[in-house]
């Protein structure tokens, strides 16, 4: 692998070699044994040979005797000092080794082998920790092996569940549609109701398929280049006969939007899903706010009602697969219940992402980012067994542990934005140190915890983070 | 004279619906129950159109629709239209239509009319 080649080639720097505290005291330690042994022993000498030899006393001697005592001295200490920095630099080599290699695993790489040879405890860590690596990478790979059966699974499921509804919505609308005789007003009620139902379920069925598309990577997107505003502007068209059913308003706030390389069914097939919960939860005669603005680096499409609003417990599970707001217990709103999490897969699918702001009783506002550039090469999404709330959880406890009351508050905050990635969480940290609101170095602890947090979600061995922290600490000393 | 439809699935009950509703509709319907048994049937007889599902076990479809060459072919399967299209099934010039399962009574009435009339 590349990584074990970098590690090897690290070049002697002189600049890192003084950073590295182990050497600088290692090497300081034999300098000063090797001024010193020396200085002890000709100091003695000197003293000797001017009392024991006679006429020793006439100043060329004594000057040659010092002349040749101070050559000594250097010489030793320049040698005494070499030997020091070989000795330390076949101590600090390793450990630096070993802490590259731990950081790499941090990051997930754990086909890595470390190779070093100084036949001592040093060795039989290096040893030990290639073990752990290796045995890191099993796992790894026995977890795609069963995230791929699990995904597969799921794909020809719904691929077999799919068939037998054709000929039962066959057969259904044929019943319906009288090929079968003349029905009575029941019966003609009962088809509706098995019709509904089969549709339904034929529902959400497609969406297990989407969903196991989006997790398995293989979410196709059509790229190309196209006028947003005809995209939006033709989706909340199409929108408007649902809107109408219920007297509610679409208002569409446009930019002036750019041409952009994307791919308009799937747009659409976001904003068709927002704009559809945004009916069922508005109130009659009620409007609903479309906008879509260029920022930076993205454009920024949201849709706001006016109805009830999410409770703050309901908006973190929102995006999560089957998750509908406890009130609603009875599924009066129909649905599959997969949609959002299909459009949080497909926003993100893009490097995209989408959040909720909401106030109950005030309306919700859904907001999705769509970046400038289409994003190629398509990672997969987790987007059933998320462990998202388990690991804002963990976050949330750990605001309150550093931040007091406040914490909690400001948690509930970065959350509603949806800014509870690692990268979010540490730009927030770093704000905190620069406002002098914690210091710099409970800062840096801050972010460490964080960092297990999301290590964690990695399933990264919690002993390989402390046995990173030893290593850390060896360092520093 | 009525038109007749050749219908290719593995699933009798798909066989036995889409067979009611053409026959309803004044077809005449003939079953295959696989690509073999398709290939032999539209060497025997002539029809007006096929109707062919994609995934069916034996010979693939991708052989099946080289053995039809001069009767328009709608496939109809639950494999979506765009992955057809990678899989080079709706290059043939004689594949005239794509009906996505589960299909309405409807649509499956209308495409068949259109595309035997015309």
């Amino acid at each position: 692998m590349v990584r074990k080649k970098d590690l090897n080639k690290q070049k002697f720097n002189l600049k890192n070699f003084f950073l590295s505290k182990i050497n600088r005291k290692i090497t300081l330690l034999f300098i000063i044994v090797g001024i010193l042994a020396p200085f002890l022993a000709i100091f003695y000498f000197y003293s000797i040979s001017i009392s024991s030899i006679p006429g020793a006393t006439s100043p060329e001697i004594v000057m040659l005797l010092q002349t040749v005592a101070y050559m000594i001295i250097i010489l030793i200490a320049l040698n005494t000092g070499f030997i020091g920095f070989l000795l330390s630099r076949s101590i600090s080599k390793p450990i630096k080794e070993l802490y590259n290699a731990t950081k790499q695993i941090e990051k997930g790489n754990y086909d890595i082998k470390l190779d070093i040879k100084t036949r001592d405890e040093l060795q039989r860590l290096g040893e030990a920790f290639n073990k752990a690596a290796s045995s890191l990478a099993q796992t790894k790979q026995e977890r795609q092996e069963i995230d791929s059966a699990k995904t597969e699974f799921l794909s020809i499921t719904s691929h077999e569940l799919r068939s037998p509804i054709t000929p039962m919505k066959a057969q259904l609308q044929m019943l319906e549609q009288g090929y079968l005789g003349k029905l009575s007003k029941k019966q003609k009620e009962s088809i509706a109701i098995i019709i509904r139902n089969t549709d339904r379920l034929d529902n959400i069925i497609m969406d297990f398929l989407e969903i196991s598309r989006i997790e398995a990577a293989r979410l196709r997107f059509n790229f190309r280049e196209i006028d947003l505003s005809d995209t939006v502007f033709e989706t909340t068209q199409f929108m408007e006969g649902f809107a109408k059913e219920k007297n509610i308003k679409l208002v569409l706030n446009l930019d002036d939007l750019p041409i952009i390389e994307a791919d308009p069914d799937r747009l659409s097939q976001i904003l068709r899903n927002l704009i559809n919960n945004a009916i069922k939860f508005s109130k009659q005669g009620s409007k609903i706010e479309i906008n879509v603005r260029k920022r930076q680096n993205d454009i920024l499409f949201s849709v706001k009602d006016n109805g009830e609003g999410i409770t703050p417990e309901d908006q973190i599970r929102i995006f999560e697969p089957f998750y509908q707001v406890e009130k609603h217990s009875e599924r009066r709103y129909g649905g599959t219940g997969l949609g959002l999490a299909i459009c949080r897969g497909i926003v993100e699918s893009q490097n995209g992402k989408i959040w909720v702001e909401s106030k109950p009783g005030r309306g919700s506002k859904f907001s999705f980012t769509l970046p400038l550039q289409p994003v190629l090469d398509i990672k997969p999404i987790k987007v059933l067994f998320s462990q998202k709330s388990l690991i804002e959880k963990k976050i949330k406890e750990e605001f309150k542990s550093m931040l007091g009351p406040l914490g909690e508050n400001e948690f509930e905050d970065l959350k509603n934005k949806n800014s509870l990635g690692k990268q979010d969480l540490f730009s927030y940290i770093d704000s905190l140190t620069q406002q002098y609101i914690i210091t710099f170095d409970r800062g840096n602890i801050f972010k460490n915890k964080i960092n297990n947090i999301y290590c964690e979600e990695k399933q990264t061995n919690n002993n390989l983070n402390s046995f990173k922290d030893k290593l850390e600490e060896l360092k520093r000393d | 004279m009525k038109k007749t439809v050749l219908v290719v699935d593995d699933e009798s009950d798909v066989r036995k619906s889409v067979r009611m509703i053409l026959e309803t509709n004044g077809y005449k319907v003939i079953e295959a129950k696989d690509g073999d048994d398709c290939i032999k049937k539209v060497k025997n007889k002539d029809f007006d159109l096929v109707l062919l599902d994609i995934m069916m076990p034996g010979v693939p479809v991708r052989e099946v629709i080289k053995h039809i060459t001069d009767v328009k072919i709608i496939f109809m399967s639950v494999v979506r239209i765009s992955d057809a299209r990678r899989q080079g099934l709706t290059a043939q010039g004689n594949v005239v239509d794509f009906l996505q399962k589960p299909f309405n009574v409807s649509d499956l009435v209308e495409r068949v009319k259109i595309n035997i009339e015309d």
